[in-house]
């Protein structure tokens, strides 16, 4: 094996913290709403008892209030002084709620309630069974005292942190252990196609080769056309190697970014293309402009190369392909099977293959992806199944020389 | 006989002032008096329980305004024992009143000055 365990466990990352991001974070709102619930049914039981000891005192009060209320009551006119008390405040009111005195600080009123919070006071309401003065309900008004909400809120605070990193850690080790798995068996895929990659090197740059340095001139028609053939399989399977090249090792490649002649590049790579294409009677449309574009060389190699050998892969016998190159992007566009609009998103996934009849092992497209983000570039997939698909890359940025 | 005279002019001055509301004169102006003072005032002023306390005593039965007027409507259209707010010993020595000869109209108007004139609210302080 020439390729590490450390590296083959990187190259899962971006899928692995993928799950793992979606997962953690469903976990924790969902963890988060039960929390909150909970310190909502601790805030109102703690509320409940500051209610509780409160309403002895409040009643206290309001009974002290109906006393006073009736002497007025009997020697009103005569003394109309509203009756006060320096440790609460107290307003009537009468049976249809319209207001007889105040001397509320928190003026609103709750008719429905006995005792509840209002501004900065708390209000208990006693309903008089004599109205005296016509008054039907007693509102009793004293401050609140806000430490034991200052507590409470101080232990939710700290409770539901510190619960809720709990959670979260355990939430972390569990996902991890489920992922285990999943892991295992593509770092055992991702070391499989590793090795094998490095033993195809070998025989395919000897095949083509040798291809090359063969005399067709003397060879008959009927060998013309198996060593087309042999050209072709070598070439799938030396762009095949390629990709699993630019996974296993350019990851970790430094960049070398230059400028790139993107008409010459794509008539090069159409031409590479050319047999596999004449293989299904594809032809290509080609609308060049000349453009360039600051990137690594072998990196948009992969990109075009990709797109032109799926725009093959996927076409249908004696299909088309056209290839448009304008000044800031180009556009690859087949008259094949196409996909689901609605799978057009999962194409980029790594190992994602929409047809089992084609081979290869779904890694092209999650290469150009990781391309078109490295360099901030844009990445358009219009596909419509049986009529075709179309893919736009714009790269607005580095388009000339600066 | 100028005693039997003396007590008939009496008689006769307290039998007119029984059938018919006085009228109310300031520096020699005609006053004209509103539906409650014609009605109501003329004759609670012999009852020993002022408007005032008997206008408490329906405060302290009905709370609000409405439900006051309504209450107070309603009684005057048809005065009961059981309805009246009046004590058993006030009923034994008065009876109960008489029903109210005003329309609905006047009665309205009655009860609202009445209303508007012995409200707490606005004498609280």
């Amino acid at each position: 094996m020439l390729v590490s365990k450390s590296k083959g466990t990187n190259l899962l990352r971006s899928s692995e913290k993928r799950t793992l991001t979606r997962f953690l974070s469903l976990y924790i709102i969902l963890v988060t709403m039960l929390l909150l619930l909970l310190g909502i049914f601790y805030y109102k039981s703690q509320e409940e008892l500051m209610f509780s000891n409160q309403r002895t005192i409040l009643s206290g009060y309001a009974n002290q209030q109906v006393k006073a209320l009736k002497l007025l009551h009997h020697y009103f006119p005569e003394r109309t002084e509203y009756p006060r008390n320096a440790d609460f405040r107290s307003a009537i009111y009468d049976i249809e709620g319209v207001k007889i005195f105040s001397t509320l600080e928190d003026p609103v009123v709750n008719f429905e309630k006995v005792i509840y919070r209002e501004g900065k006071s708390i209000h208990f309401v006693k309903r008089l069974d004599d109205y005296y003065l016509g008054a039907k309900f007693l509102f009793v008004e004293v401050d609140e005292n806000k430490e034991w909400y200052d507590k409470t809120m101080a232990d939710i605070v700290t409770l539901g942190g510190l619960t809720l990193v709990v959670l979260a850690i355990f939430g972390l080790f569990f996902v991890k252990l489920f992922l285990r798995p999943m892991r295992n068996s593509m770092m055992l895929l991702d070391d499989f196609i590793k090795d094998t990659t490095h033993e195809l090197n070998t025989p395919i740059s000897a095949i083509l080769a040798n291809i090359e340095m063969m005399d067709t001139d003397i060879m008959s028609e009927k060998n013309k056309k198996k060593l087309a053939r042999i050209n072709i399989a070598a070439k799938t399977v030396s762009h095949l190697y390629q990709d699993l090249t630019y996974l296993t090792l350019n990851h970790n490649r430094q960049s070398k970014d230059e400028w790139i002649d993107l008409k010459k590049l794509i008539e090069d790579r159409v031409e590479y293309f050319t047999i596999l294409a004449g293989s299904k009677k594809v032809t290509f449309d080609l609308d060049l402009k000349y453009s360039t574009i600051y990137i690594d060389g072998i990196k948009i190699a992969r990109v075009v190369d990709n797109l032109i050998s799926n725009a093959i892969k996927y076409n249908k016998r004696s299909g088309n392909i056209f290839i448009t190159l304008r000044k800031n992007h180009f556009v690859i566009q087949d008259n094949g099977i196409g996909i689901e609009s609605e799978k057009v998103s999962e194409i980029f996934e790594r190992y994602a293959r929409f047809n089992t009849s084609e081979g290869g092992f779904g890694i092209g497209l999650n290469i150009v992806k990781s391309i078109i983000e490295e360099y901030h570039l844009k990445i358009d997939v219009k596909s419509v199944l049986g009529e075709g698909t179309t893919i736009r890359v714009d790269f607005t940025k580095g388009t000339i020389d600066e | 006989m100028s005693k039997k005279i003396l007590m008939i002019v009496m008689l006769s001055a307290v039998l007119f002032a029984e059938t018919s509301a006085p009228e109310l004169y300031v520096e020699n102006e005609k006053v004209e008096e509103n539906v409650y003072e014609k009605n109501c005032i003329f004759c609670h002023r012999y009852l020993p329980s002022s408007l005032e306390r008997m206008f408490m005593t329906y405060l302290k039965a009905y709370s609000g305004e409405y439900t006051f007027k309504a209450s107070l409507k309603a009684f005057l259209k048809e005065p009961r024992e059981e309805t009246s707010m009046m004590s058993d010993l006030f009923i034994d020595r008065f009876s109960v009143k008489d029903k109210s000869k005003l329309s609905d109209a006047e009665l309205k108007e009655a009860i609202d000055i009445y209303w508007d004139l012995y409200n707490v609210r606005n004498k609280l302080h």
